[in-house]
This record gives structure tokens, C-alpha cells and sequence, in this order.
């Protein structure tokens, strides 16, 4: 009985797991790979839903189809087709595109962008599939190389969140098309500080920002730089918090951006192999000293929250005045009323905190390689990027020049002059280990 | 006669012996899923964090990540935390379970129906649920502080993200199993014996002391073991109500083999967290092999 009980929460465990995996833990780039593993939603358990349907069982009726299909099947050759190994090739015309993004992103392609692509060219269709997570994609990728091995047909023309970079070898094998010189028309409209390889597209894109209560906070008063941020924290104690750096990129990137203020403020210092046990305990012990130096202002005296959805959560009950945040994060809850219109956005004007692009890939053996390409070319669109903008709260993959004037107008106090990054590898393990030796048990929190 | 009394008397041995297959049988399904889904992977990461392979190649005996675990204040200072949430879980459990279990089975009416129908429900609220909710009425301005607020009382000091938070949410989520548990043990308690201590004049003190508790002992050590493994391996609840550090050994492990990506280290706590557990776990084998003697 104890263990009938669990299964459910068990269940629940391992899709919070999946959700962790998801948000953190991939020894990539860190400011890229939170786009790339998936789109944050407001809540933990909203990400349930359809993907539980694989631990089901067939139903009876479904069973009792099969039982039929299989007794049909004996009787003919025509119907034993049905149960034969499929053999089928990607319909002419219909683009097989994957996702590992999360559902708000397959809900914007289904109800914004396939309708407009499909009405702007005649004859073409989107088959929208989603591959669940970037492992999801990876294997697919895989199927790629095999089938180009084998000159057999992918099944697969496009994905929708991938890394040039994977599958090992995919640019090598051929499988990726180099985008760059595929001769798209909007291509020269891509934002250059996105761009990270010829053969991916960044099409949309997301950075932390600073959000605050404007009741509380005049937007004329809001910090925009580091040194005014911490006088801020430490003149309204108890008014600040962020998350534990390896439970969510805001508050990951609030951290990184300390790191890059202890530094002298220049993100080319850090780069993914240039991590050695002396320069990181120098540079990153100077950002502890930062770090620790506020935690006693911070909420509750210290306290960090588990995840970006549980630092929104405090923003939204006012129990606290000013949050890091990731862009699309906050404009998707101002939009869905979790967050009240009042909520002011600022991002800090001496180095912006990071942030990074979910990229495209075209397959360069996909039946549909042409259409693929024109599918990309509509992405850069302006209709498109500005739909990022306004359904998605995303940030477009375009230069803000390429933005229309009243949206440029309207998101003003959050374009990025700089997309500053910081790199993955062994930096991330020793600032998600040096942070909780150092920066958190600093403050005495006996209850 | 001697034939017969032969037959008479080998007769329920042969069905004895003709009924242990089907018996073995019955229970080589879950024992094999132990052995390969625990036994082993126990066995395996023990071996792995004893017998290391260094950089050149080499395996050899090295105690060098219990040393360290054992020997560094943050990692010693996560499982101090973890006994201590346990511990006070446990006994918490037992202080609101018992009078509830009592009280179920004395009780008579409709009113026990709907107190039993609550004190199962826990059981069936994911924990995810639960923490989520716990945030909303016990997090900072959160429902409760909205009613002291609405009659002019100060707010409370939240038990969001400070120790407490994960056991008020533990302890909740235990209610169930350890009230059924304590419930079905005072199944076994007799009215009789009761009314018989009644009427040599033994008070309602007495009673619980000297007929009810020797009876549930057993029950009580079942109950509080089942609970502690549960709770000394929980990871949801002390992740999304605990303080960032100390942490529990649940989101401990998952950071440390996630975010630090520290297979190693991550073994290492889990085979220190597995001792723990195997000590917990000998008092409920000890308990049933008691009651099995019986």
C-alpha cells in the first residue's frame, strides 16, 4: 500500500526531475542551453499533460482494436499491410518539423505560425511534432546521419530548438544545412550577437532582466546599473531575492553577472576551457564576497528561492519588490494576469545580465529541404519576429532595427545593447558548488 | 496401520512441499525486481566509491570520498539537517497520528467516517500539489497572513524556505499511511480486555498504558519506520519549501550528481544515506520477525 501510494508522487518526482534536467543540467553553454532545453512555464506542474499518456497501458477498447486489426490481417493481404513494419516516406510538400521546446512554443507555431506559412505558400504544410526534450532531438538528429549513410529519407526537415553541435558530427555527416549560405532573404537581418554557427538560426531569443513592483518602486528610481542595484538592496532590506543559481537561469544569471561585476565587468575573461582551480577560486571568490556582502539584505535575510516560477510567485504576492527574471517569463505572466500590469522592467545599462537564442536547424537530407528553407526565411519575417514579441514575450532573432517602431517603441527599457554569456563546462559546476558553500550558509538561519 | 499412519502423517507435508514452488514463484518476481532495481545498484555504488579508478587507470581501494564527506562541514552539516527533519517528523507524526488512530477506533457515529476520509486525504495529493499549496496559505502573505491581517494581528514568521517548511509539508504528507498503519495495529487491541481493566477500576490513562500501547508497539515501530524512509529520502518537498543550504540528502544528491556532475560524490551520499536507511530499516525487519514469532 505504502508503494501504490508513492506511484503518483513518484510519477510527479520524476517530471520535476525532468523539469530540473531540463532548466539546468546540460554541460553546454549555460546562457544558451536553458533555450535550447526548453521554454520555462509558469508553473512546475502545469508541464505535466499528454507526455503521461506513455505510461499508459492501452485501453480495453484499444486493445479490442487491435485484436480486431490483427484478426483482419490474417484474413487479408490488403489489411496485413496496416501491421507491417511502416515504410512510410515524408509526404511531398508536408515539413516534418520537431520541437523540444515546451508546449507554450507548440501551441505558437500550431496557432500562429502554421496558419500564416501555410496561407503565405501554396501547396506546403507543417506536420508539427514534438520530439519532448533535447535528447528527443538529439536521436533524431542520429536518425539523420544514419538515414544519409543509407541514403534513406530522414522522416525529419526541421527543428525547431537544436545545437548545430549535436549530435557529435552532424555538420561533418552533412545532415545540417549551412544556413548561411543557403541564400535566405532576411538572413542579413539576424541579430550578429546571436549568431553562433553557420548552420543554425536564431530565430527568438530570451535574457534575464530586472523586474520590480512599480507601487513600490518608481520606474524614474530603478536601478540600472550594478553598484545602483546594491545600494538599492541594501537600502530596502528584505525587498530583493533570487534563485538558487543551478534551480533556474534567473537567478543563475543574477550570478553571473556578479561574477562578470567582480571581474571588470568583461565576459571574454571566461571562456569554456579556460577554467582552472586557481583562476576560478580567485574570480569567483571575488564574486562570492559580492554575493555575500547583499545576502543579509535579501529576503527573509538571506533566503533564495528554488526555482525562476517560485521567485515570480513572491514578486506576485509582494513579498518582495524586485526579482531577476527571464524576459518571456515575465511578459508571458504580465500578459496571463499571474503578474499585475504595474510590473516595471529595467535591465542594467553597465552590462546587461545574460541571455541567449534558441537556434533552427534545416536537415540538408529532408525531402523538403527547399520548403524547410523557406520556412526559416518566414521565421526572420518581420509578421513573425514581431508575433515572438507580442504572443510569445519572446525577444527576436532579429536585429531590433528589423523590429516594427511602435513594438521598438514599447520595449524599450529591455533591449539588449550587449547579449553578454557566460560559458558552461567546468565553470558551471564550480559556481553551482562554490555558491552554496559560500554565498549560502553565510547567513545564520536557524529557525 | 503402520501404512496408514504413515500416509496420515506425510500427507500435509506433501502438500506443504507441492505448494513452495508456486510460493517461490509468487515472490521471484519482486525479489529479482529488488535485486536488480536496489540490491545491486547498492552493491554497485558501494563498490564504485570504495574501489576508484585514478586518472592512469588504476583501481584500487580508496576511501578518499567518505573521508571527505565526512570530514567537510557543509556535506556534515546537510546530514545533520536530514536526521534532525527526520527526527522531529517522527515524532510529530506520532504525537498527531496516535490520538487520531485512537480516536478512530473507539469512536463511534458518522463524524469518524469523515475524520478518517480527511486523515487519508494527504494521500492522495501529489506533493508537488502540496507544496505549492503550503506556499499560498503558509508562504510570506499568504492566505494566513491575509486573515491574521484582516483581524489586526501581525503576520507570522513563514516556515517557507527555513527548516520548518519541509516538515510541516512531511509530516502532513505521512498523516495517512501512519494513521492506517497505527489503525489496523489497534485492530488487534480486544474490547474485552479493555472493559475487563475498566472494571477493576483502571482510569483512561491506565488503559492506554498498560492494555493499548503494549498491543501497538509493534504498529507504532512499523509505522515510524516506514515514515523515516520516506522521509530521510524525500526530495520534493524539502526542495520546494526547504532553505537553499542546509539541504536535505535528497536535493543534496540530485545537486551534487546534476549540477556538479560529481557521480562520485553523489554515490557517496547516497551509500552513507542507504546506511542510515538499513538501520531504520532493521527495526521494522526486527519488528515483524517479532510478531512473526509470535
Amino acid at each position: 500500500m505504502h508503494c501504490l501510494a508513492h506511484v503518483p508522487i513518484l510519477f510527479l518526482v520524476m517530471k520535476a526531475l525532468r523539469t530540473d534536467t531540463r532548466n539546468t543540467a546540460n554541460p553546454a553553454d549555460e546562457c544558451t542551453r536553458v533555450y535550447r532545453q526548453g521554454w520555462r512555464r509558469p508553473f512546475v506542474f502545469s508541464r505535466s499533460g499528454p507526455r503521461f499518456s506513455q505510461f499508459n497501458a492501452p485501453t480495453e477498447s484499444e486493445t479490442k482494436m487491435k485484436r480486431r486489426t490483427f484478426m483482419m490481417s490474417a484474413a487479408g493481404a490488403a489489411a496485413g499491410l496496416a501491421l507491417a513494419p511502416r515504410m512510410s516516406f515524408a509526404a511531398k510538400g508536408t515539413i516534418d518539423w520537431y520541437t523540444s521546446s515546451d508546449t507554450n512554443i507548440l501551441d505558437f507555431w500550431t496557432n500562429t505560425v502554421k496558419p500564416a506559412f501555410e496561407a503565405a505558400h501554396a501547396g506546403l504544410k507543417l506536420n508539427l511534432v514534438d520530439a519532448g526534450d533535447g535528447a528527443g532531438i538529439i536521436a533524431i538528429g542520429e536518425r539523420a546521419i544514419a538515414a544519409k549513410q543509407t541514403k534513406a529519407d530522414p522522416q525529419a526537415d526541421y527543428f525547431e530548438s537544436a545545437d548545430a553541435l549535436l549530435p557529435a558530427g552532424a555538420i561533418k555527416a552533412g545532415v545540417y544545412t549551412n544556413i548561411k549560405a543557403a541564400g535566405l532573404s532576411n538572413y542579413s537581418k539576424v541579430n550578429p550577437l546571436a549568431i553562433e554557427s553557420e548552420y543554425s538560426l536564431p530565430y527568438r531569443g530570451s535574457q534575464v532582466l530586472l523586474a520590480y513592483d512599480t507601487t513600490k518602486l518608481k520606474p524614474a528610481d530603478a536601478p540600472k546599473t550594478w553598484d545602483a542595484l546594491v545600494t538599492w538592496i541594501k537600502a530596502n532590506p528584505g525587498q530583493f531575492v533570487y534563485n538558487r543559481p543551478d534551480k533556474g537561469g534567473s537567478g543563475g544569471n543574477f550570478v553571473r553577472r556578479a561574477i562578470h561585476q567582480a571581474n571588470g565587468l568583461d565576459p571574454k575573461a571566461f571562456k569554456v576551457d579556460n577554467y582552472t582551480q586557481e583562476f576560478g577560486d580567485e574570480a569567483l571568490g571575488k564574486a562570492w564576497k559580492l554575493l555575500a556582502d547583499i545576502a543579509p539584505h535579501l529576503y527573509d535575510k538571506g533566503a533564495y528561492s528554488s526555482g525562476n516560477t517560485q521567485s515570480l510567485q513572491l514578486l506576485s504576492q509582494g513579498v518582495v519588490t524586485m526579482i531577476p527574471v527571464w524576459s518571456d517569463q515575465v511578459l508571458q505572466a504580465i500578459e496571463q494576469g499571474v503578474l499585475p500590469a504595474e510590473t516595471g522592467l529595467v535591465q542594467l545599462q553597465d552590462l546587461a545580465l545574460c541571455g541567449g537564442f534558441t537556434r533552427s536547424v534545416v536537415i540538408e537530407n529532408g525531402a523538403n529541404r527547399e520548403a524547410s528553407l523557406k520556412l526559416a526565411d518566414f521565421m526572420l519575417s518581420e509578421e513573425m519576429q514581431s508575433a515572438i514579441l507580442t504572443e510569445l514575450g519572446g525577444f527576436p532573432g532579429v536585429s531590433w532595427d528589423h523590429v516594427s517602431e511602435d513594438l521598438r517603441k514599447k520595449f524599450a527599457d529591455i533591449i539588449p545593447k550587449s547579449i553578454p554569456t557566460f560559458p558552461g563546462g567546468k565553470w558551471e559546476a564550480a559556481i553551482n558548488d562554490g555558491w552554496y558553500r559560500h554565498v549560502a550558509p553565510n547567513v545564520d538561519r536557524k529557525a | 496401520m503402520s501404512e496408514f499412519v504413515e500416509r496420515s502423517v506425510s500427507a500435509p507435508a506433501e502438500t506443504a512441499a507441492s505448494r513452495r514452488p508456486i510460493g517461490l514463484l509468487l515472490v521471484a518476481l519482486p525479489v529479482f525486481l529488488v535485486i536488480w532495481l536496489v540490491i545491486w545498484p547498492a552493491i554497485n555504488a558501494i563498490s564504485r566509491t570504495i574501489w576508484r579508478t585514478d586518472t592512469d587507470g588504476n583501481s584500487s581501494f580508496d576511501l578518499s570520498s567518505y573521508a571527505f564527506f565526512f570530514s567537510d562541514r557543509y556535506s556534515l552539516d546537510n546530514l545533520a539537517v536530514t536526521l534532525w527533519t527526520t527526527l522531529i517528523c517522527a515524532v510529530l507524526l506520532l504525537v498527531i497520528c496516535l490520538p487520531i488512530a485512537l480516536y478512530l477506533r473507539f469512536a463511534h457515529g458518522r463524524l469518524p467516517a469523515y475524520v478518517q476520509a480527511l486523515a487519508i486525504l494527504p494521500m492522495f495529493v501529489p506533493s508537488i500539489i502540496l507544496a505549492f499549496a503550503f506556499i499560498r496559505v503558509l508562504g510570506p502573505n499568504g492566505m494566513v497572513d491575509i486573515l491574521l491581517n484582516a483581524v489586526g494581528l501581525p503576520k507570522i514568521r513563514t516556515p517557507y524556505l527555513t527548516p520548518w517548511g519541509p516538515v510541516i509539508g512531511l509530516v502532513w504528507d505521512n498523516i495517512p499511511l501512519t494513521v492506517l498503519i497505527l489503525l489496523s495495529g489497534l485492530g488487534s487491541v480486544a474490547n474485552q480486555s479493555i472493559e475487563a481493566a475498566r472494571d477493576v477500576g483502571a482510569n483512561a490513562f491506565r488503559v492506554f498504558w498498560h492494555i493499548i500501547l503494549p498491543r501497538i508497539s509493534n504498529s507504532i515501530l512499523v509505522a515510524l519506520s516506514f515514515s523515516v524512509l520516506g522521509i530521510f529520502s524525500s526530495f520534493t518537498l524539502p526542495y520546494l519549501l526547504g532553505p537553499a543550504s542546509p539541504e536535505m540528502l535528497g536535493p543534496f544528491m540530485q545537486r551534487t550528481l546534476r549540477d556538479l556532475q560529481d557521480p562520485i560524490g553523489a554515490m557517496t551520499q547516497a551509500v552513507v544515506a542507504f546506511g542510515f536507511c538499513i538501520l531504520f530499516g532493521l527495526f521494522y525487519v526486527r519488528s515483524v520477525a517479532r510478531s512473526r514469532g509470535k
